[in-house]
């Protein structure tokens, strides 16, 4: 099942054909991504693949140049305030005031957002362990990104918007940021996006992947169908090649002699049919995961 | 590399080429303006009137301390971390296998030789000719500027070993210029005792240096002091004790701008006239018993002040966060649910109470200096400030201070249309261009007074020059407003507040001028008068400023 | 789908010895079970995390680790408790129930269904049967006959007795 078609009224974020161009660098390029509501979706890539770019346009940071963005059918450059008052953003640089005091934030925070709930926050500040008369220069890395989330999270945003929410990360903290999420996403109606280098992040909590290369997107589907529909399989020629098979359609070949490991997208039908036209036999063959697919993918050159 | 540049291949090499390379445009900057300077002077020796000397004076005044202070900061050798909020000797450096004694000596041997000779060469050649600083001594300045250098630098560097350093950097300063004086000084202190001080001040810095770059490297950084625990632990107690939260999200906007930039001015302004005048007024005045300057010299030195100053602050009030130099919103308030032309709002409301603030803070300054001085009974005075006479002096001092107040609220705001585009070269196109257009206008009042003929043409047209100034001010605003009403980057409401705003500043000015004016006899003075008051005031800059967040918010 | 292990061209017979010996306390692990409802999900499987909980569960349900009329974790509970999507829970909640071997009801939370869940010796066999090949495909790899694959089993039966006392 893909994604409701782009004239669905439950599209929460509805991008058509966006381009974006650095310079003569073209950051992303026909981009085309709709999030129903209650979706969890999972964007990766590699680094500079575009997806803090495509974020960005979410926010209304960045103006689009060709194609358009909508977020809850409103164009967040045109109306701000309607949009951001109802997403909640941790950025990838947390990018938070250092001056502040832990307390002194959320104040500022809270009257922003009339949703803000007074209860939850504390409640998230005791779970979280931060001391509320700490001054966010002196926090660590994790505790920084917990202050972000927080005053993400405190006034149950409809749309939550992460970008790189574990980076750098000790295990326990991206914990406890995980449960974090999945509480938000157990809640009703609410839509999380959220960008991450850590697969096995984004396939226990994502419904959809979305993986973006050289601004481009490459796949789109449920984070399930993704993986079944790429094979990772061992190809043995009868002779040693002695340079690396072509195999059509593969996004990865590795290996030495005659003995070949393969990444293709596709059926095993049409795997063994194409092994069979170089003169070689499939002898092992398992569904890839994430990371492999995205590995795979990313040392393709851009086309 | 180039086999025939060995020399670079030493420590000592490598950190010299780092100070070169880092700032080279910085040293064009100086060169142009030591340029400048000496222009000025060839100009003078060409012969010049009075009034013309005075101004190139100042002109090269203002170049002289632009310039030098920009040197200082290229050799003051300290890196600022703007994420920890932290400046101090490059870390990078102190990992390096070198002595701490190679570490010190190398930036101050260099930074001291060529800040030392610049500021020769500026004396000597510049400021001298054209009258400034004339009973001082060269080497004597020289070396009193090489060792508030020094010290600065061993300041900046001591980390571990200095709390409140700002404060105490003030205090140094202030120390250099009471020992700089020294020679002027009312008290007989014999050459011998001025040398000695003098040497003992400049030599206790490398010591001080290099302790605490001593202590940085061996770890030993901001550990908390006992007085700092003792603060935070009172600040732990205030924040158990929950705080009432913002009525809005204008008033959240504005604490956070009057903690960020609110409250420099006002801190500056009032250390300057409560603390700095009345102790130089007590040592110069009241200790020495020389006669204390006329009280409206005291006055005008004391209210003026905040004009400069908020003149000089003005273009950095567009920052959202004042230590980095990145005019760019930073995320955390560019996320916010608000209109552009909220966070403008907020910023007027910050800089207006930053100039009452001031104005008051200096009022308070400019009574005691009176006193000190010993020349408090100002009744007399009173016909000068207002006609109202001395009966409601009260009342008559009051539209001079609000006054005051919308002038330097001006000041304060006078970049914010190019600053708030997020872009540098627009903020300083926009700064060179209000320089420009004053030194423009002073020219034109000089050329007014001393050349008969231009004075005739330019009165006669200056009804309709006014005239039509303020009707492209005027056209250029409502084409703003509606532009950014229909991209919504602006309330009707707020519209209503910049335009009734300027409309009511306006009328207060021209009226309170007109009053001035009327004992004046000149015919369509008060034209000029009120066309010119609304002229003055920002109205312009506040309709784009709205547009120009919103191109920064929106790249 | 068939877990292969690398190819063991430069690796000797008793490292690769070693490699066998691996295999088995993972096979026997899947029947007894040491957690209550603690379910260990690997995203580096081949099979969806749905399938995997429905598994485990059975698992759980056939071992006698849950007892019919226990109460199963709530969607949120266990979600939280896996850090996986609540939406892949509910999934597998909802197979488990067309299975027959939960009950959700309003108000009461979800329960193990009544009546002995008896995995039935087919479905027992065919769990099994996917380690069975790993191991037979393992000692094919490693050119050890069935004989001595029967006889490595029986010893390590023995071993394993004692800690299933405990």
């Amino acid at each position: 099942m893909k994604f409701p078609s782009p004239s669905s009224a439950e599209a929460v974020i509805a991008v058509s054909s966006l381009s974006r161009h650095f310079g003569t660098k073209a950051a992303l390029d026909g981009v085309s991504v709709f999030v129903p509501r209650g979706c969890v979706l999972g964007l990766v890539g590699e680094n500079g693949a575009g997806k803090t770019t495509l974020i960005k346009h979410l926010l209304g940071s960045l103006k689009a140049q060709a194609g358009s963005v909508l977020v809850f059918g409103l164009d967040p450059v045109l109306d701000p305030v309607g949009v951001l008052g109802r997403i909640g953003y941790l950025s990838e640089r947390r990018d938070l005031p250092g001056w502040m005091r832990v307390d002194e934030f959320m104040r500022y925070s809270q009257a922003f957002y009339p949703k803000w709930d007074e209860p939850y926050a504390a409640q998230l500040l005791e779970q979280f362990q931060l001391d509320p008369a700490q001054k966010i220069k002196t926090l660590s890395q994790g505790q920084q990104a917990k202050i972000g989330l927080l005053t993400a999270l405190a006034y149950r945003p409809e749309l939550l918007i992460l970008d790189e929410p574990s980076s750098g990360l000790d295990p326990v903290v991206r914990r406890d940021i995980l449960e974090a999420i999945i509480r938000t996403v157990s809640e009703e109606g609410r839509t999380v996006l959220f960008s991450s280098h850590l697969l096995d992040e984004v396939e226990r909590v994502a419904d959809h992947v979305v993986m973006l290369q050289h601004g481009r997107v490459v796949l789109n589907g449920r984070t399930e169908d993704v993986r079944g529909e790429h094979i990772s399989a061992v190809l043995a020629f009868a002779e040693p090649q002695t340079k690396s098979p072509v195999l059509a359609g593969a996004h990865a070949v590795t290996g030495y002699g005659s003995e070949w490991r393969v990444l293709v997208g596709g059926s095993r039908l049409e795997l063994e049919t194409a092994a069979a036209v170089m003169g070689a036999r499939v002898v092992e063959q398992r569904t890839p995961t994430l990371d492999e697919i995205l590995v795979a993918r990313a040392g393709g050159k851009a086309s | 590399m180039n086999a025939g540049r060995l020399y670079w291949r030493t420590p000592t090499g490598a950190m010299l080429w780092e100070i070169w390379s880092r700032n080279k445009v910085s040293y064009l900057w100086h060169g142009a303006a030591l340029g400048a300077g000496l222009c000025f002077v060839q100009w003078k020796r060409q012969g010049v009137s009075e009034i013309l000397a005075a101004v190139l004076a100042l002109a090269s005044l203002a170049s002289f301390i632009g310039g030098y202070l920009q040197l200082l900061s290229c050799f003051a050798y300290v890196e600022v971390d703007a994420a920890k909020v932290k400046a101090g000797y490059p870390v990078s450096l102190l990992l390096k296998p070198l002595r701490t004694f190679h570490l010190v000596m190398v930036p101050m041997l260099v930074g001291g030789l060529v800040t030392t000779t610049m500021l020769a060469i500026w004396v000597a050649f510049v400021l001298k000719p054209l009258g400034l600083l004339p009973v001082y001594n060269l080497s004597w300045i020289s070396i009193v500027a090489l060792s508030f250098f020094w010290w600065m630098q061993a300041l900046a560097w001591g980390l571990p070993l200095v709390r409140f350093r700002s404060f105490v950097m003030v205090a140094v300063a202030l120390l250099h210029l009471t020992v700089g004086v020294m020679p002027q000084l009312p008290f007989n202190i014999s050459p011998e005792w001025q040398w000695g001080i003098l040497s003992a001040l400049l030599v206790s810095a490398v010591p001080f240096a290099w302790v605490g770059l001593k202590l940085m490297r061996e770890g030993r950084w901001d550990g908390p002091s006992w007085i700092f625990i003792l603060w935070s632990r009172w600040l732990r107690t205030r924040a158990h004790g929950r705080r009432a939260r913002f009525r809005s999200a204008f008033g959240a906007q504005f604490w956070l701008e009057w903690q960020r930039q609110g409250w420099l001015l006002p801190g500056l302004s009032g250390a300057m006239s409560l603390l700095v005048y009345p102790f130089v007024f007590f040592v110069g005045f009241k200790w020495s018993g020389v006669d204390a300057p006329p009280p409206e010299a005291i006055l005008a030195l004391i209210l003026f002040g905040p004009l400069l100053l908020s003149g000089v602050m003005g273009p950095s009030m567009a920052k959202f966060d004042q230590l980095g130099s990145r005019r760019e919103l930073p995320g955390y308030i560019s996320v916010r649910p608000m209109t552009n032309g909220g966070f403008v709002m907020a910023k007027l409301a910050m800089a207006l109470a930053s100039s009452a603030l001031t104005v008051l803070l200096n009022v308070a300054g400019a009574c005691l200096c009176l006193a000190i001085a010993g020349k408090g009974n100002l009744l007399s005075k009173a016909g000068l400030v207002t006609p109202f006479g001395p009966v409601s002096y009260l009342t008559g001092c009051l539209p001079v201070l609000l006054l005051l107040v919308i002038m330097v609220w001006k000041n304060l705001l006078a970049g914010i249309g190019t600053g708030l585009t997020g872009r540098p070269w627009i903020a300083n196109l926009g700064t060179a261009w209000r320089g420009a257009a004053g030194m423009g206008l002073i020219s034109l009042v000089l050329a007014a007074k001393f050349y008969e003929d231009f004075r005739e043409t330019l009165l006669h047209w200056l009804t309709a020059i006014l005239i039509v100034c303020l009707t492209a001010k005027v056209a250029v605003s409502i084409a703003a407003f509606v532009w950014g009403l229909r991209r919504n980057a602006i309330t009707a409401r707020a519209i209503g507040w910049i335009a009734g705003g300027w409309l009511v500043c306006g009328l207060f000015v021209a009226s309170y001028a007109d009053h001035v004016c009327g004992a004046i006899n000149q015919p369509g003075l008060r034209t000029w008068v009120l066309l010119g008051g609304c002229l003055v005031l920002p109205l312009a800059d506040l309709a784009i400023a709205p547009l120009a967040l919103a191109w920064s918010r929106h790249r | 789908m068939l877990e292969r292990l690398p190819k063991l061209e430069n690796v000797g017979r008793l490292k690769g010895a070693i490699l066998l010996l691996d295999t088995l306390p993972h096979c026997i692990s899947l029947l007894i079970h040491y957690y209550i409802m603690q379910l260990q999900i690997s995203v580096q499987d081949g099979a969806p995390i749905y399938q995997q909980i429905v598994e485990q569960v059975k698992l759980l349900m056939a071992g006698g680790r849950l007892q019919p009329g226990d109460d199963v974790p709530p969607i949120r509970v266990l979600a939280e408790q896996l850090r996986i999507n609540p939406n892949t829970v509910a999934r597998a909640y909802l197979e488990l129930e067309r299975a027959g071997l939960i009950t959700m009801r309003q108000g009461f939370g979800t329960q193990v269904a009544e009546g002995k869940m008896v995995l039935p010796k087919r479905e027992k066999l065919r769990i099994l049967s996917e380690s069975a090949d790993a191991l037979l495909a393992n000692a094919r790899h490693l050119n050890v006959g069935l004989g001595e694959v029967i006889t490595l089993l029986r010893e390590r039966d023995d071993a394993m007795q004692p800690k299933a006392s405990k």
